[in-house]
């Protein structure tokens, strides 16, 4: 008695040596597959989709008198979340899970604002907006460095440790928001009601004017720092210490390298930087908010990912999220059955799919082929 | 009897591959009942996958498996064990904080809800049939090495397996564990089980198989029967070529020593004493091997002297100057390389997502202070010249190490840790799994530094290559020396009797063994009392 079960239907197996065009053009098409499902979610919706793809794609630029606005605005959301995920991709090459960019950033942004407010309002711009970005990344990487020291010292978790610390950052913010009394600078001081007050001109972001259009100066920071950040993973000794303790912990120690001091080293670096992007954010939007975050710690994490860590990537992907964000923002007024939330869903589609398509790069899947008589199978197999 | 013109096992043009790698290539085995066949080849030959197709791990792309001459597929393990097919895995699938009945009671299917005093009588049936001795109530955690293979062998056969596969069954066996292995072997070749047997050593293959079939790169070379081959024969056929099968130990003058441990005490991850109060030394120009079943204090000893392990107590001494409490750094800095293969091979060593390049600098990147950049044109240079002088086969100095086969991966490790020119090098396992010729060109690399002048800590597996290429040998049992004997005087069966603690030849005439006449720490027991 014995069960002659059939080879299965369908089994996966490896692949290896795939094509970098290849690959590349996988990627692409996983893109447009995610666009034709929102297409179809947009159909349902009775929003035609070639209209809103076209205004998402330019974000509200045709045709449109304001356009610099449109590349302002732009250029607002790109700053905080390409810092976020550079700093991000730090940790995480480490294999450090930084999962507190939320709190990391509210904190930052805080200490910004703090600056901001308590400097003498003839203070130069420029030198304000230097000290409320020192204060940010102080601060920021003042709750790394704690986050890392545990980690090393006493094996905490850093998942749920960063995890919880988000929760802490928010509701800080929170009870300086609504919070009135006298020592409280954050609020108006006009307003019966609790509210985040604008912070001074001093702290405001420095602009550049190129005619209609004002570049805010934080862009060409961060452009350096993906320089930097480029130079530093691949061409440095910090860069190599990280990659090695990334990749084996026991090596690394075996080699001589002082482990804990180059995770507390890195952490602090990642935290620092998404501070500093929080104190930038306070300046570029000139007040405070409970929602300043844009959710960049959790965005960051997805762009680190989807760019494999790679700093150019990160520049590539954040570019093409930020369009899906303020795009859909646009393209819901012209569509008005479309909730501006549209972008989170297509969003999600995108991912998906991406990671579908990252599955179909590493393996293949072998459909059994349906030969009537069993004798032929070898025989054919070999001959593939 | 069955007819005995039916094979138990045929495998025909078996083909297995994993990505571009061809792991198996029209392969054809058959095994008799009442048969003993030894299967061969180097590392990466494909025998381990060939069999995990036998025990329902791995899938064939093509061919056939008949099983009592009928054609069957297998699909998973579950369906191995119904065709009555059995492995004994290299590492045991076993549950350490359960009985040995429990872990056999675990797989069987049809136990009812209620467990039935009964079994026990089963299992005690089993073990005196084949002359195991075996306590079945005894916890997993307990047992030693040799009794957690005997369960695993007890374990297929209460499942009823006809076919038994032995992985490597020998690699974590003293000298009289292995006779006491075969002894059951034989009992159940009696009994007509068939059993594959996959091992690296030709004397075990001379003396137990009846068959033997070789595999080289994944290719079907021959089988031929065992009384009609010799080992050399043999070794032929799997590297497909001569070999010469000598281990050269050439002389050399022994300095004053280099290394000297003294009253070493080292605990281990749980607390306990991994290495309790050992003396040993290595002069420069000495290969000193160090014998031992697996896992009694040889790592942590490694660890240690790398300054990777706390000591407890003793001095680690090179050249007259305790090392003691020193940073992994420092310790580098004086010369002393260690080098621990574990046996997933990456583990310590190399970074394995790295390139060969990033991986040859992992000691040296910091050593010019200047420059806060990585100097990756000099470690190219070095990587290519360490694939050229190793013949390191891989396709550029780019690849990420993990990428490379075992005996690649290992020749980039001890290239890097000889080029840094130390002056003593602790190296553990460093042919762990390597075939033949890469086996021998790491001797080679070995004996040139001893002719340098280099001291060498060599911890072993195999006592036949310790016995011909060290000149001293060291054995511990459970992290205690037993002695230290000159490799040209003693005898496997004495090593196999210190290895298990029977023979203790630490403390002779009141001379201790491990402690040099021309000892460069002065007024130890001073010292030591302090």
């Amino acid at each position: 008695m014995r069960n002659n079960t059939k080879e299965p239907l369908i089994r996966i197996v490896k692949r290896e040596g795939l094509k970098k065009r290849y690959i590349a053009l996988l990627y692409a098409a996983s893109v447009v597959i995610a666009l034709g499902v929102g297409a179809i979610l947009l159909f349902s919706l009775e929003a035609n989709p070639g209209e809103y793809y076209k205004q998402m794609f330019t974000f509200g630029t045709i045709n449109n008198r304001f356009a610099y606005l449109q590349y302002e605005n732009y250029i607002k959301e790109f700053v905080p979340l390409l810092i976020t995920s550079l700093a991000l991709s730090l940790a995480f090459k480490m294999k450090f899970w930084n999962i507190g960019g939320e709190g990391q950033f509210l904190l930052g942004a805080l200490a910004g604002a703090t600056v901001a407010f308590m400097v003498p309002a003839s203070t130069n711009q420029f030198v304000t907006i230097i000290l409320m970005t020192l204060a940010g990344a102080v601060v920021g990487g003042l709750i790394g460095l704690l986050t890392s020291v545990l980690n090393v010292k006493f094996g905490t978790d850093e998942t749920l440790f960063t995890l919880m610390l988000n929760y802490i950052a928010l509701y800080i913010m929170m009870f300086f928001g609504e919070t009135k009394a006298k020592w409280n600078i954050f609020l108006k001081t006009d307003s019966e009601r609790p509210q985040f007050a604008k912070i001074p001109e001093t702290g405001r972001m420095f602009k550049i004017q190129i005619g209609d259009f004002s570049l805010e100066i934080s862009l060409i920071f961060t452009l350096l720092l993906v320089a930097f950040i480029f130079i530093y993973l691949t061409r440095t000794k910090h860069g190599y210490e990280i990659s090695v303790v990334g990749d084996s912990i026991n090596t690394a120690r075996y080699s001589g390298m002082k482990v804990n001091k180059i995770i507390c080293r890195t952490m602090f670096l990642s935290a620092a930087l998404i501070g500093a992007a929080g104190a930038l954010r306070v300046s570029s939007v000139e007040s405070l908010s409970t929602s300043i975050t844009n959710d960049v710690g959790w965005t960051g994490i997805i762009v680190a990912w989807l760019a494999k860590l790679n700093p150019i990537g990160i520049v590539i992907v954040t570019a093409l999220i930020t369009i899906l964000q303020c795009g859909c923002v646009t393209a819901s007024v012209s569509a008005n059955n479309v909730d501006s939330h549209f972008a989170d869903l297509l969003q999600g589609i995108i991912l998906f799919i991406i990671l579908a398509a990252d599955f179909f790069i590493r393996f293949k899947i072998v459909i059994r082929k349906r030969n009537k008589s069993e004798k032929n199978t070898s025989e054919k197999e070999e001959t593939v | 009897m069955k007819d005995q013109s039916i094979y138990a096992i045929e495998l025909e043009n078996i083909t297995k591959t994993f990505g571009r790698i061809v792991a198996n290539k029209n392969i054809n085995l058959n095994v008799k009942q009442g048969e003993i066949l030894a299967l061969l080849g180097e590392n990466g030959s494909g025998k381990t996958t060939l069999m995990n197709m036998l025990s329902g791990i791995y899938k064939p792309d093509s061919g056939t498996i008949k099983v009592d001459g009928v054609p069957v597929s297998i699909h998973s393990p579950e369906d191995s064990k119904k065709f009555g097919i059995g492995m004994v895995h290299q590492h045991f699938k076993l549950v350490e904080v359960f009985s040995a009945a429990d872990n056999i009671w675990m797989g069987t299917e049809h136990t009812g809800f209620i467990l039935k005093k009964d079994r026990y009588n089963k299992i005690s049936e089993i073990s005196n049939k084949f002359g195991f001795e075996f306590n079945p109530k005894k916890l997993v955690s307990n047992m030693s090495v040799s009794e957690k293979q005997t369960l695993e062998i007890l374990r297929v056969l209460y499942y009823g397996a006809k076919v038994i596969i032995l992985d490597e069954p020998t690699a974590v066996l003293t000298v009289q564990e292995i006779q006491k292995l075969f002894d059951v072997l034989r009992k159940m070749k009696e009994e007509g089980h068939s059993i594959i047997i996959i091992t690296h050593k030709l004397n075990e293959v001379m003396e137990i198989s009846d068959r033997v079939t070789i595999l080289r790169k994944g290719e079907y070379i021959d089988t031929v029967n065992t009384s009609e081959t010799s080992e050399q024969e043999l070794t032929d056929l799997m590297v497909g070529r001569k070999v010469n099968l000598n281990i050269q130990r050439p002389v050399t003058e022994f300095d004053r020593p280099l290394l000297e441990i003294r009253n070493l005490t080292i605990k281990n991850d749980e607390g306990s004493n991994a290495i309790e109060d050992v003396n040993f030394y290595i002069r420069g120009g000495e290969i000193l091997g160090v014998a031992g079943i697996a896992g009694c204090g040889q790592k942590e000893l490694c660890e240690a002297i790398a300054g990777l392990r706390k000591v407890e107590k003793g001095q680690i001494n090179h050249k007259g100057e305790n090392i003691v409490g020193l940073a992994p750094k420092t310790i580098i800095e004086k010369g002393i390389s260690m080098s621990f293969i574990p046996e997933d091979r990456l583990g310590m060593g190399l970074a394995p997502s790295l390139s060969i390049t990033d991986n040859m600098i992992l000691k040296t990147y910091r050593d010019n202070k200047k420059t806060p950049f990585v100097d990756r044109k000099t470690a190219k240079a070095k990587a290519e010249e360490i694939i050229k002088k190793l013949g390191v086969v891989t396709p550029s100095a780019e690849t990420p190490v993990r990428r490379l086969s075992g005996g690649n991966v290992q020749k980039v490790l001890v290239g890097r840790e000889i080029d840094a020119g130390p002056n003593v090098i602790i190296t553990a396992y460093p042919v762990r799994g390597l075939d033949i010729n890469s086996s021998y060109a790491i001797y080679d690399i070995l004996n040139e530094q001893k002719k340098n002048g280099v001291g060498i800590l060599f911890v072993g597996e195999d006592l036949d290559v310790m016995l011909a290429l060290c000149d001293k040998i060291m054995v511990l049992c459970h992290g205690k020396l037993m002695g230290v004997v000159h490799a040209h005087k003693t005898t496997k069966e004495e090593l196999g009797l210190m290895m298990t603690g029977a023979k203790n030849i630490s403390e002779v005439n009141g001379k201790i063994a491990g402690i040099a006449k021309d000892s460069r720490i002065q007024n130890a027991e001073e010292e030591d009392n302090a």
